[in-house]
């Protein structure tokens, strides 16, 4: 296959149109994000879920009225639970302690297996651990540090969204309103 | 970029350097919208982060850089049901005032010249640019788009001749 070869006409009025480069906040977020580790989710999320599992166990035993002249001993509502349940249970703590699946660059991931994992075990196990935020309510949070001037803290916090949500898209209000300036 | 897998965050920024005018400029051309255009740069290099423990040497990696960024443009495409976008007059040429006579047919020149790129088809625009801004050969624009090698210097014998064109019209 041969080449075609440069026009230095063309090429001349191209590099006529200006020589723009990204803006240094911009760089900053990129290179700021390249420093940090990549989050192994594994061991986060399984420590998580034994939290989440132990707390609501904990909670639900507290909320039992007592019923002093009974000597059986109480038992957990979860733990009366058919065998189908517990094991239906059991496989959501699993799925949640996976590490998380590696899309290829190319492939945009699923909205879904970019969800923060302990919300599913959140749904299974009751609302004990505060839900996760929301993309909406990150962007608020952002645009909240920008209308304050903490750039550094947007810059990162907006880099950070962006990898946590790739496929997200925001509205162009919203978009001003976390924008580097 | 294997350097930086291995956990070298120098090697990082020496790709970042040598990689980030000219891949900013392939999506502002491309786009033609700052602000879009600044989101998805990142997101190109988030996508390049991300892969650093898994990164293989299949190609040089301007080619896998650019296949991102052109996957990226062509997700954007298809969300906005391939809609050319406006040239918005952002990057163009102030208009033409009491200048000589010289000056503003250059400027006149040129305003041609960005109007005949902004007018291109995506894809040959982007046949154009992978080949201006990344040095990227046919075989090279072939796989970053993912099409043939016949296609993709076709593209950018049609991009080249338009806007050899534009030049010729003054």
């Amino acid at each position: 296959m041969a080449e075609l070869d440069r026009d230095p006409r063309v090429s001349a009025a191209y590099r006529a149109l200006g020589a723009e480069r990204p803006p240094p906040e911009i760089d900053a977020a990129i290179l700021a994000a390249a420093r940090r580790r990549p989050v192994r989710w594994g061991v986060p999320v399984s420590i998580a879920a034994v939290v989440v599992l132990a707390v609501g166990v904990v909670m639900r035993v507290a909320q039992e009225p007592r019923r002093e002249p009974e000597p059986a001993a109480v038992v957990h509502p979860a733990l009366k639970a058919p065998a189908a349940e517990r094991k239906a249970a059991g496989s959501v703590a699993r799925e949640a302690a996976g590490p998380a699946a590696q899309a290829r660059d190319e492939a945009p991931p699923h909205p879904a297996a970019r969800a923060p994992v302990p919300a599913r075990a959140n749904i299974a196990l009751g609302k004990v651990a505060a839900a996760p935020e929301t993309p909406e309510h990150w962007l608020e949070r952002i645009a909240k540090l920008r209308a304050e001037g903490r750039s550094r803290e947007a810059d990162e916090s907006l880099a950070e969204f962006r990898r946590r949500f790739p496929d997200y898209r925001m509205s162009d209000e919203m978009r001003r309103r976390v924008a580097p300036r | 970029m294997l350097a930086y897998g291995r956990g070298d965050e120098a090697a990082f920024g020496t790709l970042y350097a040598r990689h980030k005018a000219p891949l900013y400029r392939f999506v502002l051309r491309n786009l033609r919208d700052r602000g879009v255009a600044e989101e998805l740069y990142q997101e190109v290099w988030m996508r390049v982060i991300e892969a650093r423990g898994r990164y293989r040497v299949q190609a040089k990696f301007t080619t896998w850089l650019y296949t991102i960024a052109q996957n990226r443009l062509a997700d954007h495409w298809r969300k906005r049901g391939l809609k050319l976008v406006e040239l918005d007059g952002a990057d163009a040429p102030a208009p033409v005032g009491d200048e000589p006579a010289a000056r503003a047919e250059g400027r006149q020149g040129l305003a041609r010249f960005a109007a005949a790129l902004a007018a291109l088809p995506e894809a040959q625009r982007a046949a154009f640019l992978l080949h201006e801004e990344a040095g990227l050969g046919v075989a090279e624009i072939a796989a970053a788009t993912g099409v043939g090698e016949e296609t993709a210097k076709s593209r950018l014998r049609y991009a080249l001749a338009k806007l050899r064109e534009a030049l010729a019209d003054g």
